[in-house]
C-alpha cells in the first residue's frame, strides 16, 4: 500500500443544526483519512450525510464539534474569509449542474478564481486557457456556457475547478446531468487527472462510476457504513 | 478585488435594457439635470451680473447718493429700514452740496423717473415706459451710449426744452421702420421732440435703459414732479477708485454737516454703489444655491431607493452566482464590492446623462432666454460625486445582503 501523505483528517466530525424545533443530526462522529492522489466515492442514501460532509470537505460550512484537518491546517473554528482563501486555494468544486457564469464566456469563468486569488490579468488567461486545454475545450474558449453542450460545460467547470491547483477536486454528481455516452467522456477526464496525481473525491449514486474510484466511502445515518477499500491493494498505475 | 467586473457587467446590463434603465435612473438623471442646468444658469448670471451689470447699471467707480436703500437685500434689518423711512427727500440743495465737495472734473449728475401709463404718437400707443428726468451728464456717467442723434445739453437743461432720447424698445414700437429723429411723441399731456436714441443693452437689465425716455431734468420738473425741488438720486463718478473713496468720505462729510448730524448719529441719507447691486444678485443665488440643493436631493433619494429596490432585484436573481463565486473563493468584501461597483455604475451613468441633459437645458435656457449659462468644472466635478455617492448609499444594502449569504444556501437556491 502506497504510504502517501494525509492531506484531509477528520476526527469525531458531527454537524447539527435546528429544523423548525427540532434538531437534525446530519453527521454523528465521522473519521475519515484521504491521503494524496486517492481516488474516493463517497455514495449513500439521501439523508445519509453526504452532503453535509461534503459541504465540511468543501469548506462551505463548519462542524458543530469535531476535527477537520486539511493539508496541516486545522479548518474548523476558521473565520469566513479564512474559509472563503482555503475553498480559493486548495479545492476545486464540481457540480451537477455546472454551476457557470450565464453571461461569460468559458475562458472568463475559468479565470474567475484567479481573480479572486489576486492573479494579474495576463497570467490569469494564461492559465485559464492550459486549464481548458486540458480538459479539451481549447478551441471553446470564448463561447458562452448556452453555446456549448451539456459535456462541453461540465469540461469548464472541472477547468475552473482545477485551474488554482488545488489539493482536491470536489465533484458532486458531475454526471447526473448529462447523458450515458457524455457521461463516459466526464468519467475518463477525471480518470485522466487522477492518474496525473490529481486527489478527487466524488458523490455519486451510480455504482458503475463509483466503481472507478479506489475506495468507496458509504454513509448512513449520519455515520459512515463502511470503507470499501477494495482497491488499496491493488498498486498504483495498474 | 473585481470592482471592475461590476463595472462592466453593469454597463452591459444598461446597455442590454435600456428602457428598464431609464426608468431605473430617472430620478439620478433628474437631479443632476437640474442641477447643472441651475449651478450652470446661476454661475452664468454670476459673471454677466459682476462683468456687465455691474459695470452697467450702477457704473464703474460711481456712487449714487439716495434717501435710502433701494435694492433689498434681505439682509437689512427691520428697524434700519423703519429709520431709513423717515429720511428727508433729496433736494436741488443736497445736489449742490455734493457738487461743492467734489473737483470739479469728477462728474456729478441727479434725476428723478417715474413710470409713464403710456407714451403716444399719434395713434400709436407704447405702455411701460420709464421717463427720466436727468441731468446733462445723467447719460454719460450711467454709460448710455448715444446711438443716432444727439444727447441732451447744457442748453436742454438751461431752457427746459422739451426733448427727448429715447430707449431702442420704444423706437422697436413707435418707429419700426423710420427714424424717430425730429418726430414728436405725446408723453401724457405733453409733446416732446425726439433728438436721439440710445444704443440697445439688451440682456435681462436692459429693460431699464432700453424702455426709457431721457428728458431734461427741468423740463421734467416743470410738467411731471410733483414738487419742485426734489430728486430722486444724485450719482458720482471718478476717475480712479482711490478717488471713489475720497470722494464718497468727502460728500458723506458734507452732509452730514449740512443735516447737522452728531458723531455717532446715523447717516440719514444711503450710498448705493455696484455692491449694492452685487450684494442684491449675492442673495438671490445664495437663496437659490440653498433651495436648488434640496430640491435635487429629493429626487436624488428617491433616484437612490429605485436603484437600491433594482439592485435588491439584482442580488435576489443572482443568489446561485454568488453561490458559485463564494464556493471558488469570493470573499464577503468581494462580494459587496462587485455589487456596489454596479450600483455605483448605474448611478454614475445617471449622473453622466444629467450633467449631458442639464447642460443641454442650460444652453436652452440660453438661447431662449436673455439668461446666460456657463458650465463650471466643479459642477460637473460635483454631480459626479453625487452620483457615485447615491450609488454607493443605495447598493450598500442590497450588496451586503449578497456578501452575507450562505454559500450553500445560495448554490442550493435555483
Amino acid at each position: 500500500m502506497d504510504k502517501k501523505e494525509v492531506i484531509i483528517q477528520t476526527r469525531g466530525l458531527r454537524k447539527e443544526y435546528e429544523m423548525g424545533s427540532e434538531t437534525v443530526y446530519a453527521l454523528r462522529g465521522v473519521d475519515v483519512d484521504i491521503r494524496r492522489n486517492e481516488y474516493i466515492a463517497v455514495m449513500g442514501p439521501s439523508g445519509s450525510g453526504k452532503s453535509t460532509l461534503m459541504n465540511l470537505v468543501g469548506c462551505l460550512d463548519t462542524p458543530t464539534a469535531g476535527e477537520y484537518t486539511l493539508n496541516g491546517v486545522a479548518v474548523q473554528g476558521l473565520e469566513d474569509d479564512e474559509l472563503a482563501r482555503i475553498r480559493n486555494r486548495e479545492i476545486g468544486f464540481v457540480f451537477q449542474t455546472f454551476n457557470l457564469l450565464p453571461r461569460a464566456t468559458a475562458l472568463h469563468n475559468v479565470e474567475l478564481p484567479l481573480i479572486y486569488a489576486g492573479i494579474s490579468a495576463k497570467e490569469r488567461s494564461r492559465r485559464a486557457e492550459v486549464a481548458l486545454e486540458r480538459t479539451g475545450l481549447a478551441d471553446r474558449m470564448d463561447h458562452k456556457p448556452n453555446e456549448l453542450s451539456g459535456g462541453q460545460r461540465q469540461r469548464v467547470a472541472i477547468a475552473r475547478a482545477l485551474v488554482n491547483e488545488p489539493s482536491i477536486l470536489l465533484a458532486d454528481e458531475p454526471t447526473g446531468n448529462l447523458d450515458s455516452v457524455t457521461s463516459a467522456d466526464i468519467m475518463h477526464v477525471f480518470d485522466e487527472l487522477h492518474q496525473e496525481g490529481q486527489t478527487i473525491i466524488m458523490v455519486t449514486h451510480e455504482p458503475d462510476i463509483s466503481e472507478r474510484a479506489q475506495r468507496v466511502i458509504t454513509l448512513r445515518d449520519g455515520m459512515i457504513e463502511s470503507h470499501d477499500a477494495k482497491l488499496e491493494h491493488r498498486p498504483f498505475g495498474v | 478585488m473585481n470592482p471592475l467586473e461590476g463595472v462592466v457587467l453593469a454597463l452591459q446590463q444598461v446597455w442590454a435594457h435600456k428602457l428598464k434603465s431609464a426608468f431605473t435612473l430617472l430620478g439620478v438623471v433628474i437631479g443632476v439635470t437640474f442641477l447643472i442646468a441651475v449651478i450652470t444658469i446661476v454661475e452664468g448670471m454670476n459673471r454677466y451680473v459682476e462683468e456687465d451689470v455691474a459695470g452697467t447699471l450702477a457704473g464703474v467707480n460711481t456712487f449714487t447718493v439716495v434717501r435710502r436703500r433701494r435694492v433689498v437685500t434681505g439682509n437689512e434689518q427691520d428697524d434700519a429700514r423703519r429709520r431709513a423711512a423717515r429720511n428727508p427727500q433729496l433736494t436741488l440743495r443736497d445736489v449742490e452740496i455734493v457738487q461743492g465737495a467734489v473737483p470739479e472734473a469728477w462728474l456729478v449728475s441727479f434725476y428723478e423717473d417715474r413710470g409713464l401709463p403710456d407714451v403716444r404718437r399719434g395713434d400709436e400707443r407704447r405702455t411701460n415706459v420709464r421717463l427720466v428726468g436727468g441731468s446733462p451728464d445723467y447719460a454719460e456717467l450711467q454709460g448710455w451710449t448715444v446711438e443716432t442723434g444727439r444727447g441732451l445739453s447744457e442748453l436742454d437743461e438751461r431752457r427746459g426744452l422739451r426733448n427727448a432720447v429715447i430707449g431702442s424698445d420704444i423706437i422697436e414700437s413707435l418707429f419700426p421702420n423710420e427714424s424717430p429723429i425730429d418726430k414728436e411723441l405725446r408723453l401724457g399731456a405733453h409733446r416732446f421732440r425726439v433728438v436721439g436714441t440710445f444704443e440697445r443693452q439688451g440682456g435681462m437689465l436692459g429693460g431699464f435703459r432700453d424702455a426709457a425716455i431721457l428728458i431734461p431734468f427741468s423740463a421734467y420738473r416743470q410738467r411731471f414732479s410733483r414738487s419742485k425741488n426734489e430728486v430722486d438720486a444724485i450719482s458720482v463718478k471718478t476717475r480712479t477708485e482711490d478717488e471713489f473713496v475720497e470722494a464718497q468720505q468727502a460728500v458723506e462729510a458734507a452732509l452730514r454737516s449740512d443735516r447737522r448730524l452728531r458723531p455717532g448719529e446715523e447717516n440719514t441719507f444711503h450710498f448705493e454703489t455696484s455692491d449694492d447691486i452685487l450684494g442684491t444678485w449675492r442673495t438671490i443665488s445664495r437663496i437659490l444655491m440653498t433651495a436648488v440643493p434640496g430640491l435635487v436631493l429629493i429626487s436624488l433619494v428617491v433616484g437612490g431607493i429605485v436603484i437600491m429596490n433594482i439592485m435588491l432585484l439584482s442580488v435576489a436573481g443572482r443568489i446561485k452566482e454568488i453561490g458559485v463565486r463564494k464556493a471558488i473563493g469570493a470573499r464577503r468584501r468581494d462580494i459587496l464590492l462587485q455589487f456596489l461597483a454596479e450600483a455605483s455604475t448605474l448611478s454614475l451613468v445617471g449622473a453622466g446623462v444629467g450633467i449631458l441633459l442639464g447642460i443641454g437645458l442650460a444652453t436652452l435656457v440660453e438661447r431662449i432666454s436673455p439668461l446666460p449659462a456657463a458650465v463650471p468644472a466643479w459642477a460637473i466635478f460635483v454631480a459626479l460625486t453625487i452620483g457615485l455617492t447615491v450609488g454607493i448609499a443605495s447598493g450598500i444594502y442590497p450588496a451586503w445582503k449578497a456578501a452575507v449569504q450562505d454559500p450553500i444556501v445560495a448554490l442550493r437556491s435555483e
